[in-house]
């Protein structure tokens, strides 16, 4: 009789070995839309965590108000001094736009890369595990959110919408490890710009890792890198980060940069979707040769 | 009331999990360790032990599911891992004495199995490329430490409270 218990357990165990497979390998699929029971889960649960997760975030938020003021004096000292310099790039920035948006209309050129619309969202959740960074914010298709959009905070680029239900969607941060997670980047050289791809997380160091630049490229510590819109996804000029290093890589055709985001992975409260303006070309026209063979 | 209340706490703790990572500061010691918490586990091993008949596997497969849904994208992994940590946490106790001290340690040691479980999937499905010795300085202990002081924190009003849920159905 124990024998027939102990068989009994391991058909069980054995059964759900192979469920469990069968699921992770469904999920794992690339898959245009989550199945209806999963969104409906997740739109559920997402009011309650914004039920739970807003007033706590106004108690954290004020006890970050009474740290702030503690150091308001040396800040004021410090923007200050730096208030004079913006008064000189703001009219420099306005003259540029205006002279920006006549040349163009010289050439009629009507939609440009760098055009989006941002739809403002609130943080209602993260992965506990911390495997995948994933994030939860409280806005979805509803609101005009889809699936791989850019998401920025003021500092800068931080992931893109991996999923998105009626009411929440589910952003992927860079600092994850996935594969997929490819962004054309460009380093703004002083007068030149090289092209290359976000690709992968220095989860020790903490840096981006921006991949197959050109080994020509001269390119120095600090330089601004800011994603190029040549992904076809995200739009041009949001700002990712700072090169930090450059090494040759691998077999010394290309060069590697590391990046210092320029986003803090970890304190997110408000997020940015961006829209982009200018057309999405075709997914066909995008592929070439060498992503076909991966 | 009781039977109320349950889903309830659970479903706190479940959103508190994620409120806390949110929370929790980031140059908290200059990030070089990561703290997950496992406060859900943690009260579902609790009800396996201590609340009523089949309520803590029929509980850890649900909220599974939930965790893998909501938090995860990946169904399967904690789906599989809350009932198998709790089952063999609940054969455990069966062999040692089920004195409050002892059930702490059992629940910590189900917190391992569970990050070590969740570890070795995620390094089979390449979501993650951590040596394992790496995992454990960075990852392993401070989660431990930080759960040991939940389960410190809980372990009493947690007993009280599933015990009378206990009572409550049996009478």
């Amino acid at each position: 009789m124990p024998q027939f218990f102990l068989n009994k357990r391991l058909i069980i165990l054995l059964v759900s070995i192979i469920i469990l497979v069968a699921l992770i390998g469904f999920s794992l699929k690339d898959r245009e839309q989550l199945s209806w029971p999963e969104q409906f889960i997740k739109d559920t649960t997402g009011w309650v965590q914004t039920a739970v997760s807003r007033p706590i975030h106004y108690v954290s938020g004020f006890f970050e108000n009474v740290k702030d003021l503690q150091n308001t004096y040396t800040e004021n000292k410090e923007l200050k001094k730096r208030l004079d310099e913006l008064a000189r790039l703001e009219s420099e920035v306005q003259m540029l736009k205006k002279d920006n948006a006549e040349l163009q209309e010289i050439l009629d050129k009507k939609d440009s890369l760098s055009a989006f619309e941002p739809i403002q969202a609130t943080v209602i959740g993260r992965n506990p595990d911390r495997w995948n960074e994933l994030l939860i914010i409280n806005r979805g298709t509803k609101n005009g959110i889809e699936k791989n959009m850019a998401v920025i905070t003021a500092n800068g680029l931080i992931g893109k919408v991996t999923n998105s239900q009626n009411f929440t969607s589910t952003i992927q941060l860079l600092s994850s490890m996935d594969p997929k997670n490819r962004i054309s980047a460009e380093v703004q050289a002083d007068g030149k710009s090289y092209f290359g791809l976000i690709e992968g997380y220095d989860k020790e160091k903490g840096l981006l890792l921006l991949k197959r630049i050109p080994s020509d490229a001269k390119i120095e510590k600090g330089q601004n890198v800011i994603s190029s819109g040549m992904g076809g996804v995200f739009p041009k000029n949001l700002p990712i980060g700072k090169v930090t290093e450059v090494v040759p890589a691998e077999y010394g055709l290309t060069q590697t940069a590391y990046v210092k985001p320029g986003a803090n992975f970890y304190d997110i409260e408000h997020v940015m979707v961006v829209k982009r303006s200018a057309l999405k070309p075709e997914l066909e026209d995008m592929i070439d040769a060498e992503e076909e063979e991966l | 009331m009781r039977k109320v209340i349950l889903p309830l706490l659970l479903i706190l703790l479940f959103v508190g999990e994620s409120v806390f990572v949110e929370l929790l500061p980031a140059d908290i010691f200059e990030g070089k360790y990561i703290l997950v918490p496992r406060f859900l586990l943690i009260a579902l091993l609790f009800l396996t032990l201590y609340g009523p008949n089949r309520y803590g596997l029929i509980y850890s497969l649900i909220f599974g599911l939930l965790f893998d849904v909501v938090y995860t994208g990946i169904i399967g992994i904690y789906l599989f891992m809350f009932p198998i940590v709790a089952y063999l946490i609940s054969k455990l106790m069966k062999i040692l004495q089920t004195n409050i001290f002892m059930v702490s340690f059992a629940c910590l040691f189900g917190a391992a199995i569970l990050e070590i479980g969740v570890y070795e999937m995620n390094f089979l499905i390449h979501k993650t490329d951590m040596n394992f010795s790496n995992y454990l300085s960075s990852r392993l202990w401070p989660t431990l430490i930080l759960n040991l002081g939940f389960i410190i924190l809980t372990v009493y009003p947690f007993k009280k409270h599933f015990s009378k849920l206990t009572e409550s159905l049996e009478t």
